[in-house]
C-alpha cells in the first residue's frame, strides 16, 4: 500500500486552473520532491491532500484512506509545515505548542522540548513578537512534535538562515531514518537534490515528469561542450540534441540517446577540448520549462 | 474542549467591551429616567408628539414615567445590542481563522470541521448567555433606587428571555455567514446589514397597518416590548418561527462549512 496515492486529481478555482489530472504515488519511507515554479500548483496539491480544499474531480488517498471523507483520521499522523506560518498572535510559543499537542494522542512534552532545543526556540515569547524565521521554527516544532508518520513540507527553508537550514535538514533525515515518509515541495532544486530520492516535476498544473533523482541526472541527459577551431559546429544537428548554444567556437548542448553516436560526431571534426558531464538538476529543470 | 476554552479566552476581551458598553448605556439611561420618574408634565409633552414617531419609538405602549414603562422603551436597545454582538461573535469566530490565515494550522489538526464549528458555536453561545446575564444584573443594580414592584421584575425577566432569543437567532445567522461566505471580509458586515434591515422592517411594519404581515420576517417583531408587557410571554407562533430560523441556519452552517474550500 502506498502512503500517498493520487489519481487524476483536478482542481479548478472557478475557471482558473489549480491542478489538472495529477497522478502519482509515494511509498513508505520515501522523500518525494515536488518541484515546480511559483503558481504551478504545488501548494494546491498539498492543500487538497490535507482537505483544506476539495477536489473538482479525481481522488487522493493517504494511508489508504480517502482524503475528503476521512480527513480527521488521516491528519492524526500528519505533520505539516506551510510555506508561510501563521499562528494565534496573542499566544505564547509554549502555550501554542501545548495547544497543538492537546489534539494528539500521547504525551508530546518531551519531544516538544527536544525539538525546541534543537531549533533554538524560545518558548516564553509571544507569537506576535517573533520574526518570520522564528515563526518558521515554531512551525517546524509544531509539525513534528506528535511524531507524525507523514510530513508535508511546503517551501520549508524560506526564512531560515543557512545554519538552521542545515539543522532542519538533519532533522528531516533523522525522521526519515525512523521511517517517516516526507513530501517535500520546493522550487529550490539544490535542496531537493540533497534530500530527495524521487521527484515529480509540476508545471502549469500538470505533472510533466516523475522519476528517480539519479536516473533523471544520469540516464536522461548529458551536457556536452565541444571547443572547435573554425567550422564544424553544424555537425551536431542530429536527433537527441537540444539547447544548442554556439559561442566563439564553443558548442554546448544537451544530449539524450546513444552516447556513441555523439562521440562519432565529435571525432569527425577537429576539436581542441571536450567535456561531457551530468547536468545539474537546475539545468534539467530549466529544460522542462522551456 | 480545547478549542472551546481557547475561544473563550480569545473572546473574553470582546465580551468585556460589550458588557462595559451595555452597563454604561443602562446607567446613563436610568439616570435620565430620574427626570421622567413620576412627572405628569412629561406625559403631556409626549402627547403632543405625532403618533407615528411614538409608534416608531414604541413609546405609545408605555407610560414613560414608570420604571417598567421606561424599561419597555429601553428594550429595543438591549435587543439591538444583543443581536449585533451575537451576530458578530457568530461570524467572527469562524471567519477570523481565515482572516488571520490560521486555518492552515487549526484545520490541519486532527479535528473534523463539524467539531470545529460545534466548539466555536458553543463558545459564542457562552458569550451570549454571559451578555444577557450581565445586562440583567446591571439592570437590577441600576433600578434599585426606584424600589420597583414585582411586576417590574417579571417584565425584566421576560425582556431578558426575549433578548436571549434575539441573540440566538442572530448568532445562528452570524454563524451561518461565517461558515458559508468564502470572503471573510463580508461576513460581519453582511450580518450587521441584516440586523439593520430587519430592524427597519420591524419599524415600518409597526407603523404601516397594511405592511403588518412583514412582522413574520423580522425577529424584532417576535419580541415586541409592548406585547411582552401586556402578555408577559412570547407568542407561540413566534417561538416556533425562531426555532425554525435557528435550526435552519445552524444546519446550513455545518453543511456549507464542510463542503466549501477554505480561503487561504
Amino acid at each position: 500500500m502506498s502512503i500517498i496515492e493520487v489519481s487524476n486529481l483536478t482542481k479548478f478555482y472557478g475557471k482558473s486552473r489549480g491542478i489538472v489530472d495529477v497522478s502519482f504515488k509515494e511509498e513508505e519511507g520515501e522523500i518525494f520532491g515536488f518541484i515546480g515554479p511559483n503558481g504551478a500548483g504545488k501548494s494546491t496539491t498539498i492543500r487538497l491532500l490535507l482537505s483544506l480544499i476539495h477536489p473538482t474531480s479525481g481522488s487522493a488517498r493517504i494511508f489508504g484512506k480517502d482524503v475528503v471523507t476521512q480527513g480527521p483520521e488521516i491528519r492524526r499522523d500528519i505533520g505539516y509545515l506551510p510555506s508561510e506560518v501563521f499562528y494565534y498572535e496573542g499566544m505564547k510559543v509554549r502555550d501554542l505548542l501545548k495547544y497543538s499537542a492537546s489534539f494528539y494522542e500521547g504525551d508530546c512534552t518531551q519531544r516538544m522540548n527536544e525539538l525546541s532545543e534543537i531549533m533554538e526556540l524560545e518558548l516564553n515569547r509571544r507569537i506576535s513578537d517573533l520574526s518570520y524565521g522564528n515563526k518558521k521554527k515554531v512551525g517546524i516544532v509544531q509539525g513534528l512534535l506528535h511524531k507524525p508518520k507523514l510530513l508535508f513540507l511546503d517551501e520549508p527553508t524560506s526564512g531560515l538562515d543557512p545554519l538552521m537550514q542545515r539543522k532542519f535538514f538533519d532533522l528531516i533525515r533523522e525522521e526519515n531514518a525512523r521511517g517517516v515518509t516526507v513530501f517535500f515541495s520546493s522550487h529550490i532544486l539544490g535542496e531537493v537534490q540533497r534530500l530527495c530520492t524521487r521527484v515529480g516535476i509540476i508545471r502549469e498544473g500538470k505533472i510533466v515528469e516523475i522519476s528517480d533523482i539519479r536516473s533523471l541526472q544520469q540516464n536522461n541527459y548529458k551536457k556536452v561542450r565541444v571547443v572547435t577551431e573554425g567550422s564544424g559546429q553544424t555537425v551536431f544537428d542530429m536527433p537527441g540534441v537540444t539547447n544548442v548554444l554556439v559561442e566563439n567556437g564553443t558548442v554546448s548542448f544537451f544530449y539524450k540517446g546513444d552516447i556513441n553516436a555523439v562521440l562519432q560526431k565529435i571525432s569527425s571534426i577537429q576539436v581542441t577540448d571536450v567535456t561531457i558531464e551530468e547536468p545539474t538538476l537546475e539545468e534539467i529543470f530549466m529544460h522542462y520549462y522551456e | 474542549m480545547n478549542i472551546f476554552i481557547r475561544e473563550l479566552k480569545s473572546n473574553l476581551k470582546s465580551l468585556l467591551i460589550w458588557s462595559i458598553i451595555i452597563a454604561f448605556l443602562i446607567m446613563i439611561a436610568v439616570t435620565k429616567f430620574s427626570a421622567f420618574a413620576g412627572d405628569p408634565e412629561m406625559l403631556k409633552v409626549l402627547d403632543t408628539m405625532p403618533p407615528a414617531v411614538l409608534d416608531a419609538l414604541n413609546m405609545r405602549a408605555f407610560n414613560l414615567t414608570t420604571i417598567s414603562g421606561f424599561y419597555g422603551v429601553m428594550f429595543i436597545y438591549f435587543g439591538l445590542m444583543g443581536a449585533i454582538a451575537a451576530a458578530l461573535w457568530g461570524s467572527d469566530i469562524i471567519s477570523k481563522e481565515e482572516r488571520d490565515k490560521t486555518v492552515e494550522f487549526s484545520l490541519v489538526l486532527p479535528v473534523s470541521r463539524s467539531k470545529v464549528v460545534t466548539s466555536k458555536a458553543l463558545a459564542a453561545l457562552f458569550n451570549c448567555v454571559a451578555f444577557v446575564l450581565i445586562t440583567w444584573m446591571v439592570s437590577l443594580v441600576a433600578v434599585q433606587t426606584y424600589h420597583p414592584d414585582k411586576a417590574f421584575f417579571d417584565f425584566l425577566r421576560i425582556e431578558m428571555v426575549a433578548m436571549f432569543l434575539l441573540e440566538l437567532i442572530f448568532l445562528a445567522i452570524g454563524l451561518f455567514l461565517g461558515c458559508s461566505l468564502k470572503q471573510y471580509k463580508n461576513s460581519s458586515s453582511t450580518a450587521v446589514g441584516i440586523i439593520l434591515i430587519t430592524y427597519f422592517v420591524s419599524i415600518v411594519s409597526g407603523v404601516q397597518e397594511n405592511l403588518d404581515f412583514l412582522k413574520y420576517f423580522t425577529p424584532f417583531r417576535y419580541v415586541d416590548a409592548g406585547d411582552l408587557f401586556r402578555t408577559g410571554q412570547i407568542e407561540g407562533v413566534y417561538l416556533l418561527l425562531s426555532a425554525v430560523i435557528i435550526v435552519v441556519f445552524v444546519a446550513a452552517a455545518y453543511l456549507f462549512y464542510n463542503k466549501r474550500d477554505l480561503y487561504i
